[in-house]
């Protein structure tokens, strides 16, 4: 094993590779798929009922209101505004509250509001507005709560939010991309090209070649990892462990691909194989969605043991003692790939001269 | 004049190469499964009220009957323990408790308590409503009032207490994905015809380039528009307005084959055809998108060419909107889809001339 080959074909796979769709869907997909999450449950996921508001005063109201979780508030210039996002269903529902609404609430006047609502809106949103907006105007006009509210917290579940459900997802399709796709497209099209052939014939081994296209893979899963997790704001109290974690498991990743690029003939076998396989791959982040079911299942499949440190890090703050065993298995698993891969490297050139070419 | 029996045979040959791509028939066929797996496994209704369970022995009749009105879905238990019960069974996700003596506590002037009973899981948005709920139930029980009328305006059709399945709001996005992934595949045959040069190969035959054209047109149009069809009659979709569901996915897979010949104009093989097909299968999702987000539709989306088709689909599938509801977006669509199919037959008939 030269490691200046190794280094000039990493090199070679560095200048080509940003070129290849899989690496560009390896960068581009996590990325939109964090935004679409953030996008969904800041939105359609979000119990918060949405309330519009028009302010023609200089009503309390709105930042009483601003200020509840149960409601999401937006303003508007004008009535015209407000009716338009209630008809669009930007929001639940509208109000337009008049000059001097305040001062009508505080006196006892009799004051009239025009209310924009949402056809589509759910019932318990337009309840939730209609009560809070009420629960505001009694507090603008000093009406004190005639009981004193005890919440009681009865069992001993504990909310996840969709948000730290989905992370292990996303951060595992991101090593799993760059990972494996990139090394296992990148050998197929060689293959399919002959250039793994023509490459054969020089004095690089298929070693060497499996060494530089698993450290470009590698590195962009890493990365990519990390990114998502950047983005995620999800960086846990021990970055330096959470660091070790994604490079294991990116190198098991990296280390999937290569095999998968090794066994695999061409484009469209790989694609079927990666759609087939993959619910095996992101199996323990599916099973982490539904808290339900029993979570022990995940351990059953290999990945598990390069996500749930993750999210053990990340969301529990987890430390070495407590991700030690499962990095152990990890690495395990890893050495037993690797095995694997030396094993194809060693008999390919000798049984055919090249790898199962096209 | 078109050759029918030459027709016959491309079809049926394009037929045949596409499901022998092993990745191809793969999605082909995981995919209808899976979609239609997807479409029964989410939620065929949506509750869209306030479930609260409700012990309050000092409340007078006429209040529970208040509350018990739209949007809340009271539960009223004879104990606080059966209260707790209930929450901890998830019967409901809290439970309120009014002492007995409230109203008398009140109007000695104290402040009474009242429990509110939950669970962890409770989302904190939702704590919070409840909370303010209490307050107000609270408020009313104690006969406070506030002297505001609002002057209530529904926009659109009011669905409260009807709304749609999640199920149903996912149907359109399904059906253009379905259209959009045969595109990929026709889009893949032709690409690799043009590359391994079979298509010139074919034009010495008698076969004319209109022929050609038909048939690749036939097999697009057909497969995209029987599939999309397929999963609507699986998931019951086609039980409102089952004509107008029809013409709008054949206008959409006229302009999904349109666009797949756009794409193998470009692409040089299944890699690029992936590449190219996934930007345009994001720009062309976003408008399915909007019906799962309403509240995210601007008036931009109109510029690309599948809301005509997902907002009919919606419309009709949803609302039962008839041909004078739709008929704008059919027009629109047929007239895109046209382009688009002679735009990408323009520039498939420049790569392989």
């Amino acid at each position: 094993m030269s490691l200046r080959r190794v280094a000039v074909l990493l090199s070679k796979e560095l200048l080509r590779g940003p070129r290849n769709f899989m690496f560009i869907f390896a960068v581009v997909a996590p990325v939109l798929i964090t935004l679409l999450v953030w996008l969904l449950f800041g939105t359609i996921f979000a119990d918060a009922a949405r309330l519009g508001l028009v302010d023609e005063g200089n009503s309390r109201l709105v930042g009483l209101a601003q200020g509840l979780d149960a409601l999401t508030v937006k303003t508007y210039p004008s009535a015209a505004e407000l009716e338009e996002a209630a008809a669009n269903g930007r929001i639940d529902m509208g109000l337009v509250l008049p000059a001097g609404f305040d001062a009508a609430i505080i006196a006892g006047a009799p004051t009239e509001v025009a209310a924009f609502v949402w056809g589509e809106s759910q019932m318990k949103h337009r309840v939730v507005v209609g009560t809070a907006v009420t629960r505001l105007m009694r507090e603008i006009a000093g009406q004190a709560a005639p009981v004193e509210i005890v919440a009681v917290i009865l069992g001993d579940g504990e909310s996840i939010s969709w948000e730290a459900r989905l992370l292990p997802l996303i951060v595992l399709m991101s090593i799993i991309l760059g990972g494996s796709m990139v090394p296992a497209t990148s050998l197929v099209e060689e293959k399919q090209k002959r250039t793994l052939t023509a490459l054969n014939v020089t004095p690089a081994s298929l070693g060497e070649i499996f060494l530089a296209k698993g450290l470009l893979g590698m590195g962009l899963s890493l990365v990519m990892g990390l990114l998502i997790l950047i983005l995620n704001r999800a960086f846990g109290q021990a970055p330096g462990l959470l660091m070790l974690v994604l490079f294991l498991g990116a190198a098991m990743a990296a280390a999937i691909g290569v095999l998968l690029g090794a066994f695999i003939r061409d484009i469209n076998t790989l694609f079927t194989v990666i759609k087939a396989a993959g619910i095996l791959l992101y199996a323990p982040a599916l099973i982490y969605l539904f808290p339900t079911i029993p979570q022990w299942i995940g351990r059953l499949f290999p990945t598990y043991y390069m996500i749930h440190p993750v999210v053990a890090i990340v969301q529990e703050g987890a430390g070495w003692a407590d991700v030690a065993p499962e990095l152990g298995v990890l690495v395990a698993l890893i050495l037993a790939l690797v095995g694997v891969i030396a094993g194809v490297a060693r008999r390919a050139p000798r049984a055919e001269g090249q790898l199962n070419p096209a | 004049m078109i050759n029918g029996r030459l027709i016959r045979t491309l079809v049926v040959k394009d037929v045949t190469l596409i499901f022998k791509n092993r990745f191809f028939a793969f999605i082909t066929v995981f995919g209808l499964v899976a979609y239609v797996a997807i479409y029964f496994l989410l939620p065929r209704s949506l509750n869209d009220t306030l479930a609260l369970g409700l012990y309050a022995p000092a409340v007078p009749d006429v209040l529970r009957e208040r509350l018990s009105g739209d949007g809340l879905d009271l539960t009223l238990v004879d104990s606080d323990a059966a209260l707790q019960a209930g929450v901890l069974a998830g019967d409901y996700p809290v439970g309120i408790a009014l002492p007995a003596d409230m109203l008398a506590q009140v109007q000695a002037g104290a402040k009474p308590q009242a429990q509110l009973y939950l669970t962890a899981e409770l989302p904190p948005e939702l704590k919070e409503a409840y909370t303010v709920l209490l307050e107000e139930i609270a408020f009313l029980v104690s006969g406070q009032v506030l002297t505001i009328e609002a002057t209530e305006t529904i926009l659109g059709p009011d669905l409260a207490g009807r709304q749609i399945a999640p199920r149903d709001r996912m149907l359109p996005l399904l059906a253009v994905i379905v259209l959009l992934m045969e595109t990929l595949a026709l889009a893949s045959l032709i690409s690799s015809e043009i590359e391994g040069r079979t298509l010139q190969a074919l034009l010495v035959t008698p076969m004319r380039v209109q022929d050609l054209f038909v048939s690749k047109g036939l097999v697009g149009v057909g497969l995209a528009f029987g599939q999309a069809m397929l999963i609507l009659i699986i998931t019951g979709g086609l039980s409102r307005a089952p004509v107008v569901l029809a013409a709008a996915l054949l206008l959409g897979a006229l302009l999904t084959t349109g666009i797949g010949f756009m794409l193998a104009s470009v692409a040089r093989d299944m890699m690029s055809v992936m590449a190219w097909g996934v930007v345009t299968l994001i720009v062309l999702i976003i408008p399915a998108l909007m019906v799962l987000l309403p509240g995210l539709a601007t008036t931009w989306i109109r510029l690309i060419p599948s809301y005509y088709l997902v907002d009919t689909v919606h419309r009709a599938l949803n609302f039962g909107a008839g041909w004078g509801a739709v008929w704008q977006n059919l027009l629109v669509l047929l007239a895109t889809a046209v382009a688009f199919f002679w735009l990408g037959m323009a520039a498939l008939r420049r790569k392989f001339q």
